[in-house]
Order: C-alpha cells, then sequence, then structure tokens
C-alpha cells in the first residue's frame, strides 16, 4: 500500500503536467498517461486545474488591468504578439517599417520587440519601432518608455526623443519625454546620449545614472542613484514609490495615470513629504491614507479627489 | 473534455476562482489546524470544479467554491469520530458571502489578476525568462531551451519552479482585512 501523497508533492508533480501538455500538446500518449496519473489520488484532478490556470493567467497578466474599459487582457496581447509577429514578417520583405504601440492613460504595457528587445511602456505614451539593418530605431512621440535591450553589436538600439538620441548595443533604460528634452535612467549597462546636429560629443551614462538631456544645452551632468531608479521605475510594476516626494509631486504623479485627478485644495498642504508605495490605479487609496496622515479631510466625485479644505 | 472546453474551464478559474482562493483559506485556517488538512481540502475542491460540465450558469463563483468548500469540511467532521462542536456550529455562510458582488470586491479580483503580472517579475531570474521567452515572446518550449542554452528540463523544471512560486504568492496574499474584521464581529456577536 502506498503512503498517501502530500498536497504539496502532488502540487509539485501538477506543475510538472503542465508543463509536458505545454510541450507535447494533449496527445493520446499523454492523455493516456496523464488519465493514469489523474486515477490515482482524487485531489490530483484540483491540482492540475490550479496548476493549469496559473498557466494560463500569466498569458493575461503580463499586462496590468487599470481601466476596466480596455479591451481582455488576452486580446491585447494576442494583438501585441501578432504585431510584433507581422514585424518579423513585413520586415523580411520592406526591411524598415516603422511599427506604432500607444498607451492611454492609466495603462502600463509591455511588448516584445521583434529583435528579442522589450519596451514597458508608461502610462499616455507613444512610440514607434522600426527594426533596420544597421540600426534598431525607437522614436518616442509622448509619455515614457524602459527598455531591455537584446545584444547586437551589429545593430545599435537608438531611442529618439525630438532631437535627443540615447544609443545602446545591450543595455536596460528607460527614457522620458520632457518639454525640450528627455529624462534618461540606466537600470543595466552603458548608454550614449547626445542631441542630433549639436556639436557636442555623446555622453556615455552607466547603469545607476539618470540625467536630463536638453535639446539645447545637451546632457546635464548625471545624478548617480541606483536605488532612486528603481523607485522610479516601480511604475513597471503598477506602483508609484515615494520617499520624501511632495504631496504636490506626489499628486502629479497620480495624475499621469488618471483621468480623475488628485487635488490640492489647501495650497498649505502641497510641500508636505510622503513616503509610501501605492498602486498607480488607486489614488482614492492614496489621498485617503494622506488624509490621514496629514489630518486632512478628502472629498472624492466624479470629477475629482479634493484634499483639503479650500483656505477661507 | 474537449480541449477548447477545457481551456475555457482554466480560464474561468483563473479570473473568477483564484482571487478569491486566499480569503476561503483564511476562513478555513480558522477552523483547521494542520496547513496540510488545508491544503488537501483546496485541492479536493479544485477537483470538483475540474470535474464541472458547466460553469457558465454560476453567477457568483466566490460562493460557489466557498461552498464546496465548506461541504467537504463538512464531510471530514462528520467522518472523523470526535465532533468539535465549535468546528461544526461555525460553518454557516458568512453574509460577505451573501451579497452581490459590490464594485470593490470585482476590482479586487481584478487586483490580484493584475498582480500576477507582478508575481511574473518577482520570479528568479532563469524561471522569469523562461515565463517571458514562452508565455509573452511564445517561443516553444525548446526554442526557450535554446534561447537560454540550457536544456529542455532545465527548461520544465523552471517553468513547474515558478507556477508553484506564484501558486504559493497567490495563497500567502494576506486575507482581506474588511473581511477578516467583519468575521470577527460576527463571532462576537454569536458569543453574547
Amino acid at each position: 500500500m502506498n503512503v498517501r501523497q502530500s498536497a504539496s508533492e502532488i502540487e509539485s508533480d501538477a506543475a510538472r503536467w503542465v508543463m509536458r501538455i505545454d510541450r507535447e500538446g494533449r496527445s493520446p500518449d499523454v492523455e493516456a498517461d496523464l488519465k493514469a496519473w489523474l486515477a490515482g489520488d482524487s485531489r490530483r484532478a484540483g491540482a492540475l486545474l490550479q496548476a493549469e490556470a496559473v498557466w494560463s493567467m500569466t498569458d493575461r497578466a503580463r499586462l496590468l488591468e487599470p481601466a476596466p474599459r480596455r479591451a481582455p487582457l488576452g486580446r491585447v496581447l494576442a494583438a501585441a504578439a501578432a504585431t510584433a509577429a507581422a514585424v518579423v514578417l513585413v520586415g523580411v520583405l520592406l526591411l524598415e517599417r516603422p511599427d506604432s504601440y500607444v498607451t492611454e492613460v492609466g495603462e502600463v504595457r509591455r511588448v516584445p520587440l521583434s529583435d528579442g528587445s522589450s519596451a514597458s511602456i508608461n502610462t499616455a505614451s507613444r512610440l514607434e519601432v522600426e527594426m533596420g539593418e544597421r540600426v534598431r530605431r525607437v522614436r518616442l512621440d509622448r509619455g515614457e518608455a524602459w527598455f531591455q535591450v537584446a545584444k547586437d553589436a551589429a545593430r545599435p538600439f537608438r531611442v529618439e526623443i525630438g532631437r535627443v538620441r540615447v544609443e545602446a548595443v545591450g543595455t536596460a533604460f528607460s527614457v522620458r519625454r520632457l518639454e525640450g528634452g528627455a529624462e534618461v535612467r540606466v537600470t543595466e549597462g552603458v548608454v550614449r546620449t547626445w542631441v542630433e546636429g549639436a556639436a557636442r560629443a555623446p555622453v556615455a551614462l552607466a547603469a545607476g545614472a539618470v540625467s536630463i538631456v536638453d535639446e539645447r544645452a545637451g546632457p546635464a551632468t548625471p545624478r548617480v542613484e541606483p536605488a532612486a531608479i528603481d523607485r522610479e521605475l516601480a511604475w513597471r510594476a503598477g506602483r508609484i514609490d515615494l520617499a520624501g516626494e511632495t504631496l504636490a509631486e506626489a499628486a502629479a504623479e497620480f495624475n499621469r495615470y488618471n483621468a480623475r485627478p488628485v487635488v490640492i485644495a489647501d495650497p498649505a498642504l502641497a510641500d508636505e513629504r510622503l513616503y509610501g508605495v501605492f498602486r498607480l490605479d488607486d489614488p482614492e487609496s492614496f489621498a485617503a491614507s494622506v488624509g490621514l496622515s496629514l489630518s486632512a479631510p478628502v472629498a472624492a466625485d466624479e470629477a475629482a479627489i479634493r484634499i483639503g479644505d479650500p483656505p477661507g | 473534455m474537449r480541449e477548447d472546453a477545457r481551456q475555457r474551464l482554466v480560464t474561468w478559474v483563473a479570473t473568477s476562482v483564484m482571487p478569491h482562493e486566499g480569503r476561503v483559506r483564511g476562513w478555513l485556517r480558522q477552523r483547521l489546524q494542520s496547513p496540510e488538512d488545508i491544503d488537501d481540502l483546496i485541492q479536493e475542491a479544485y477537483a470538483r470544479l475540474a470535474a464541472l460540465d458547466r460553469f457558465d450558469h454560476i453567477a457568483r463563483p466566490d460562493t460557489f467554491f466557498f461552498q464546496i468548500v465548506r461541504n467537504l469540511l463538512v464531510d471530514q467532521i462528520r467522518r472523523s469520530r470526535v465532533v468539535r462542536i465549535e468546528a461544526a456550529t461555525e460553518l454557516d455562510v458568512p453574509s460577505v458571502y451573501d451579497e452581490t458582488p459590490t464594485p470593490e470586491r470585482i476590482a479586487g479580483a481584478r487586483r490580484e489578476l493584475a498582480r500576477v503580472g507582478e508575481l511574473i517579475e518577482g520570479l528568479p531570474e532563469r524561471c522569469r525568462k523562461v515565463f517571458t521567452l514562452r508565455k509573452v515572446e511564445g517561443l516553444s518550449q525548446k526554442e526557450v531551451a535554446e534561447r537560454l542554452g540550457v536544456s529542455e528540463s532545465v527548461v520544465e523544471n523552471e517553468g513547474a519552479k515558478g507556477i508553484r512560486l506564484i501558486l504559493r504568492a497567490m495563497r500567502e496574499e494576506t486575507v482581506d482585512p474588511e473581511y477578516r474584521s467583519r468575521v470577527r464581529d460576527e463571532r462576537a456577536t454569536k458569543r453574547q
């Protein structure tokens, strides 16, 4: 007589079954083996269902789902995958066909690029990707994106923001479009940045560096703060991470992601410094915590979330 | 079961049942001492779901799942010789399950789903790579193995490990605090 398997052992087997089914499909052989396994213990069917659910859930969970009005995640992802596939296909025929990605307010998307790189695109952004023979070119028209660049020494990966250029061979970095320039954050490796048409030589930025590149003045002296970069890129995980930012700055950050703005009705509160990690799609919880810690009233209606009483 | 029907069931479980598992486990923890017993019971409950022919008529998947768990627990208590009076009297449905879904609760489930994305990001490096290459970039396991320069069995191991880590992370999620305080209130009322 066999010793009864623990739930944990069953779960481990079930996870392996999911991988095998994923690899071989439900062929008659697989079905027969699976049936025999399932018959051995009533709990196994349950564990298999759980493991399959996790495996399938990861399809749709890649993309954050902040707004209910969006298309089902699976479909969006399928569309993204199809686009990436199309780029590869068309790329063979035409070589240079740009492909554009747009995110709405509150939407954060991660898309695979045809060269093996990936782009995590922040709220309200638009970018165009063109995989050329000599240069992999991304044009950031608005917003912010973080790139994980696949190594390809023969084809540099160049992001264009207005006249600002940021180039890498294989590394990870983010760029955010600003009025008249761009902000660059390097998370891995080294990038070069310069302004197209300017006399100044490119400036190299290493991991941990943040620099604002002005279209006229060129790259500013970078500040090197690896911990701050992780915090500032918390949007990739759907969060806003505050470590001493003022309420005014925090509200502006939330308002990047939400159509219903956080409004500071009492200007005396604007410079209060805040700490904490919040979901970027949940400004109301943020406002509630601020209200609690600053003893300020919070009023939310359809138009806005107001913190504090207007003076007078 | 036909493959697409199975896939529909899997998707339904992933989106409508699993996000509520943490809450059901919280309820069970107040009634069962051993974590292994809870794991067994939850697996049995999912096994009942696996046997469903239809599920589209189930308006409240969370309540439905909870009922299955409760019935399994009742059976278990009946089978055991010593009936713990306390356990038996507290098996009524907490009122939180009687209500129609509130936007908050729906949002909660949606958040849970979004959290899976973060859980993947939090996987150990090689595990996360396997998930990303296989699931996002759509490579086959064989291609993933080639891309990472490892054998296919490594890919299988990493994938299976990732599934378990995500399952574990999902169930270690704390129970909804609002729910917990309400259950406490209800029990306090009963004792009076």
